[in-house]
C-alpha cells in the first residue's frame, strides 16, 4: 500500500527522526534485571544431572550408566550433582541456585521439535502458536525495549522463544561477519534509503529491518569491543557465547534478554562420556559467569534459567544410552534469589508415565513467576494468566 | 498487459524466465493463462525409487538412510520448480498442499510417496486429495493413525483432520473428534509404504458426528465434513493467504467460496477463477508477499539458470532461511510472510545475490545441526554456482545505464525502483558487458523489494 501521507511528510523530517530511538535516549534497563536463558538442546538427562543417589528403583533401571553413588556429589539426603557439575554445586552451596525437579507439562510430546516449539512458545500440548513467550513479552509488556535487540540470541538464527507479533528480538551468529555484511557499502546505500517511501508494506519492512539491524549491529560492535574479560570461560562455542554476554554486559549493553543454547544432549548410547562433557561445559560456563558478574556487582541483577526440551526415560536403553523421556529438572541461578536450594522433592521413580516422569511443576509457572518478578510484566497477558506464581524469584 | 502477466506467473508460479519474459510480451494474458494449466496437466511424477532399490534397504543405519533419501527427493523437487521446461503451476500448487497437509518425514521412500500423491490430485478433487491424504503412510505414521485402534482410539489424525485440515475452529466439539477417531480407527500401513486396513482394529460401531449418526469410517467421515459449506470456506482462505497474500476481503472470499463448494472442491476451477479475475492483479496486491525461502531459490535459479557446485548446499541455505521441506516446523505448517524475517534471515537473505553474482562467499556453516550431517561435505558449506547469464544480458543494450535498469528491474521487481542515477553509475563503473552485468543484478539482488513478489 501506498504510504502518501508520510511522503508528503518527509521535507519535515530532521536528522533527529532518523537517528534510531535507542540511540537518542540514555540506556534504560527499567530495573536494570537481566534475563539469561539457556538452552541445552536435545533433551539433558536430568536424571544423571542430579541424581537420586539413594533411590534402588534408578539403580536398578540403570545398571550401567547410573551415576555411582560414591562418585556422585552430595547436596542432600537424596540428591546429588554428576560429578562434571563441581562447579555448580559451589554455586549451589553460595545459595545461588535453585533446582525445580519434575518440570513438564500435561500430556508430554516427545518429538524434539514439538516439544522444544512448546517450550518457546508456552503452549498446551495440542496447541500450536507462532510466536514465543520471550516475543509477546517484547511485544507488550517490556519497558525501554525499544531497541532492535532488547533481547539477543547467540546463533545462527532466532529462536521462536524470541519472536513475537509486532518486536522480535536479535540473532548474533559472528560478530566479525555480521561486520562485513554491514559494512557493504551497497547495503548500507539501500538501508538508508527512506523507508516510507517503498510501495508496498512489506517492502517497508523489510527497509526498516535492515536499517534497525544495521544499526543494531554497528551498536554492538561496538560495545562489545568496548569491555575484554579474562576470565575463563570454557574454550567453545557455548564458552565464547556466554564470554560475549558478559563483555556487553560489563559494557552496558541495553539489552535485557540474552538466549544462548548448549546443543549435543540426544544421547541414545553410550551417554555417560559425552553428557559428561556437556555438563563440565555448561557447569564451567555458569561458574565464569556468575563470578565474573559477581565481582563488578551485576550478579544480584542477573537470573539465569537453564532448561531442556524433556528429560529422558528413566530406564537406560540396549546402547547404554536413554531414549526421549517427559518430565525433568530446571535450574534458576543468579544472586538474588528468594528461594534457593531444591524447590521441590526429587522423582518418584516407582509412579511413572510410560517409563517417564511425570510432572509436578508446569514450566510456565517457571515463565510466569520470571515474568512477573524479573522482568516487571503482567503475566496475563503473555502466557494467559493460568499458571500460579512459585515464589522463587 | 504485462504487469498482469508478470504478477501471475509470480504468484501461480516462481517467476518467469528470461526465455518466457521475452515471449510475454508478444502475448495475450488468457494465452498466458492456459499455457500454464496446460503445463500442469501434462506433468510426469517425480521418479520413485523402488524400496528395494534404495539405499535405505541396504544401509545398516535405516533412519540416516531415510533422511538421505529424503533429501535426494527435495532435491529433485527443486529441479522441477526450477526448471523451465516443467510447470511451475503445479509446483507451487504442490508447494501450498505440502504446507496445508504439513507433514514431517523422514523416510525418503514414504516422502516421495506423499508428494506424488499431493501431486496427482493438486489440480482435482479436494475431497478426493483428503482420503488419499488420510491413507498415506507419512500422514498416518506422523499423526499416529498407526496406534489408533478399537480399544485405545488415538485422536491425533481425527483432530487435525477438522481443525487444520479441513472445517478449523469453531465448527466441531471434543466429542465430534473421539467420533472422528473411532472411524480411523485400523486406518494403517506398513514399513514399506502401503495403506493397509486392519479391519480387528476397525471400530464398526455406531457413531453420532456433526449431528448425523451412522456406523461411520473413515470415508464417511471425510464426506460429512465436507459436505459442510465451512470447509470450502476454511480452504479459501487458506488460498487467499497463499496466493493473494493479503487482509481477507470477505465479499470476494464468499464468492470464492460458493465457487469450490459448488464446484465440489475442484481445485482447477478456483485457481481459474481466481487467476482470471480483474481483483487479483490490482495494484494494491501486487508486491505484497514476502517470498518464502523455496520461492526465492526457485525463482532465482529460473532467472539466472544456475547450477550449483554442490546441489546439497541449497539444502543448507533453505535451512538457514528457515524452510526445510518435509519437516515443517509442526502440522500446522509454516506462519510465513512476516514470519519468515529477523535480523539474520534477511542479512542472508539479501547477500544471496552477492554469493551467486561476485567472489564474495556465503556461509553455510551450522553450529549444532545434527540432521545435516548427511551432507556433513565441507564443499557444501559455500554456495558455488555457475549462472547462465546470456538469456538475461539479452534483455540489456550494454551502454544505457537507464534502460537497462528499468529493464532488469521490471524483470526481477514487482514494481518500479528508485535508485538514483548517480548511485547506480558509480556502482557499475566503467565495466563492460559480462561484468557490467553482474554488477547490475547484484544491485538488484541487494534490494529488499526483490523479496517480495
Amino acid at each position: 500500500m501506498k504510504r502518501r501521507t508520510f511522503l508528503k511528510n518527509t521535507g519535515l523530517a530532521s536528522a533527529a527522526m532518523w537517528a534510531p530511538s535507542f540511540l537518542q535516549s540514555i540506556p534504560n534497563r527499567t530495573n536494570g534485571k537481566i534475563l539469561i536463558v539457556v538452552q541445552l538442546s536435545g533433551g539433558n538427562d536430568g536424571l544423571n544431572t542430579i541424581v537420586p543417589y539413594r533411590n534402588d528403583k534408578y539403580y536398578e533401571l540403570r545398571p550401567d550408566i547410573a551415576i555411582k553413588e560414591n562418585e556422585v556429589l552430595r547436596v542432600s539426603d537424596e540428591l546429588g550433582f554428576n560429578p562434571a557439575m563441581g562447579d555448580v554445586q559451589a554455586l549451589f552451596d553460595e545459595g545461588y541456585v535453585s533446582i525445580l525437579n519434575n518440570v513438564g507439562y500435561p500430556n508430554p510430546n516427545r518429538s524434539h521439535f514439538r516439544s522444544m516449539d512448546i517450550w518457546q512458545t508456552a503452549s498446551d500440548s495440542n496447541e500450536y502458536l507462532t510466536t514465543g513467550w520471550l516475543g509477546r513479552y517484547l511485544d507488550s509488556q517490556c519497558a525501554g525495549c525499544d531497541s532492535p535487540h532488547a533481547a539477543l540470541e547467540f546463533g545462527q538464527g532466532l529462536s521462536l522463544a524470541l519472536k513475537g507479533h509486532e518486536k522480535q528480538g536479535f540473532a548474533i551468529n559472528d560478530l566479525q561477519q555480521m561486520e562485513r555484511t554491514s559494512k557493504n557499502p551497497l547495503l548500507r546505500y539501500l538501508g538508508q534509503q527512506d523507508q516510507h517511501s517503498h510501495e508496498h508494506e512489506e517492502a517497508a519492512y523489510l527497509y526498516k529491518t535492515l536499517l534497525e539491524t544495521q544499526e543494531s549491529t554497528n551498536y554492538l560492535l561496538e560495545q562489545s569491543s568496548g569491555r575484554r574479560t579474562r576470565a575463563n570461560f570454557p574454550a567453545t562455542r557455548f564458552g565464547k557465547d556466554l564470554r560475549q554476554v558478559v563483555e556487553l554486559i560489563l559494557a552496558g549493553n541495553n539489552s535485557k534478554i540474552y538466549y544462548v543454547s548448549l546443543g549435543g544432549f540426544d544421547t541414545h548410547a553410550n551417554q555417560n562420556g559425552p553428557q559428561g562433557r556437556l555438563l563440565s561445559i555448561y557447569a564451567e560456563g555458569m561458574k565464569a559467569l556468575a563470578d565474573e558478574l559477581s565481582k563488578h556487582g551485576l550478579w544480584q541483577d542477573t537470573l539465569v534459567m537453564t532448561f531442556s526440551e524433556f528429560g529422558r526415560r528413566v530406564a537406560q536403553n540396549g546402547s547404554r544410552g536413554t531414549d526421549h523421556g517427559a518430565a525433568s529438572n530446571l535450574y534458576l541461578m543468579g544472586g538474588n534469589l528468594k528461594r534457593a536450594g531444591f524447590y521441590n522433592n526429587g522423582p518418584n521413580l516407582t509412579d511413572l508415565d510410560k517409563g517417564d516422569l511425570k510432572y509436578e511443576l508446569d514450566f510456565r509457572q517457571v515463565y510466569a513467576n520470571v515474568l512477573n518478578n524479573w522482568l516487571d510484566a503482567e503475566r496475563t497477558d503473555i502466557l494467559g494468566g493460568r499458571f500460579a506464581d512459585l515464589g522463587i524469584i | 498487459m504485462l504487469i498482469k502477466i508478470k504478477h501471475l506467473y509470480q504468484r501461480a508460479g516462481f517467476g518467469a524466465t528470461p526465455a518466457q519474459w521475452r515471449q510475454m510480451k508478444g502475448q495475450g494474458f488468457d494465452s498466458a493463462l492456459e499455457q500454464l494449466f496446460v503445463e500442469a496437466k501434462q506433468a510426469p511424477p517425480l521418479t520413485v525409487i523402488s524400496f528395494e532399490e534404495t539405499v535405505e534397504a541396504t544401509m545398516a543405519d535405516r533412519r540416516k538412510a531415510g533422511r538421505l533419501l529424503t533429501q535426494q527427493y527435495v532435491l529433485e523437487w527443486l529441479d522441477r520448480m526450477a526448471d523451465p521446461t516443467e510447470s511451475a503451476l503445479l509446483e507451487r500448487l504442490t508447494l501450498f498442499w505440502h504446507d496445508h497437509f504439513a507433514c514431517r518425514s523422514l523416510f525418503g521412500h514414504l516422502a516421495i510417496q506423499q508428494l506424488n500423491t499431493l501431486r496427482e490430485h493438486a489440480l482435482g478433487s479436494f475431497r478426493d486429495l483428503c482420503l488419499a491424504v488420510a491413507k498415506d503412510p507419512s500422514m498416518i505414521r506422523y499423526l499416529n493413525n498407526q496406534q489408533n485402534k478399537k480399544n485405545s482410539p488415538n485422536e491425533n489424525f481425527a483432530r487435525e483432520l477438522l481443525e487444520l485440515f479441513t472445517i478449523g475452529r469453531g465448527h466441531y466439539t471434543e466429542q465430534d473428534i473421539k467420533e472422528a477417531a473411532r472411524a480411523f480407527t485400523g486406518w494403517g500401513s506398513t514399513y514399506k509404504g502401503k495403506y493397509r486396513f486392519r479391519a480387528r482394529e476397525h471400530d464398526y460401531g455406531q457413531k453420532t458426528f456433526l449431528g448425523q449418526s451412522g456406523r461411520f469410517n473413515g470415508e464417511d467421515i471425510i464426506r460429512i465434513i465436507l459436505d459442510k459449506r465451512e470447509s470450502a470456506e476454511f480452504l479459501v482462505r487458506k488460498f487467499w493467504n497463499y496466493y493473494v497474500s493479503a487482509p481477507e476481503n470477505e465479499a470476494i472470499i464468499q464468492d470464492l467460496t460458493t465457487v469450490y463448494f459448488e464446484s465440489d472442491y475442484n481445485t482447477e476451477v478456483l485457481l481459474r477463477t481466481m487467476f482470471g479475475a480483474d481483483w487479483f492483479y490490482e495494484e494494491r496486491f501486487r508486491g505484497g508477499q514476502i517470498k518464502s525461502p523455496v520461492v526465492l531459490v526457485a525463482g532465482l535459479r529460473r532467472s539466472l539458470g544456475i547450477t550449483f557446485g554442490q546441489p546439497q548446499a541449497q539444502l543448507r541455505l533453505l535451512r538457514a532461511l528457515g524452510q526445510v521441506l518435509f519437516d515443517p516446523p509442526n502440522v500446522a505448517g509454516w506462519p510465513g510472510g512476516r514470519h519468515w524475517i529477523d535480523n539474520a534471515t534477511l542479512m542472508l537473505r539479501l547477500n544471496i545475490g552477492a554469493g551467486l553474482l561476485s567472489k564474495r562467499e556465503i556461509d553455510l556453516r551450522f553450529r549444532d545441526m545434527p540432521e545435516l550431517e548427511i551432507v556433513s561435505d565441507p564443499k557444501t558449506r559455500r554456495l558455488e554456482a555457475t549462472l547462465d547469464l546470456a538469456p538475461i544480458q539479452e534483455m540489456t543494450t550494454g551502454t544505457d545505464l537507464a534502460a537497462d535498469w528499468e529493464n532488469l528491474a521490471e524483470y526481477l521487481l514487482p514494481g518500479s525502483s528508485r535508485l538514483e542515477l548517480d548511485r547506480l553509475s558509480a556502482l557499475v563503473d566503467d565495466t563492460t558487458g559480462d561484468e557490467r552485468l553482474r554488477r547490475l543484478l547484484l544491485v538488484l539482488f541487494s534490494m529488499p523489494e526483490f523479496q517480495t513478489c
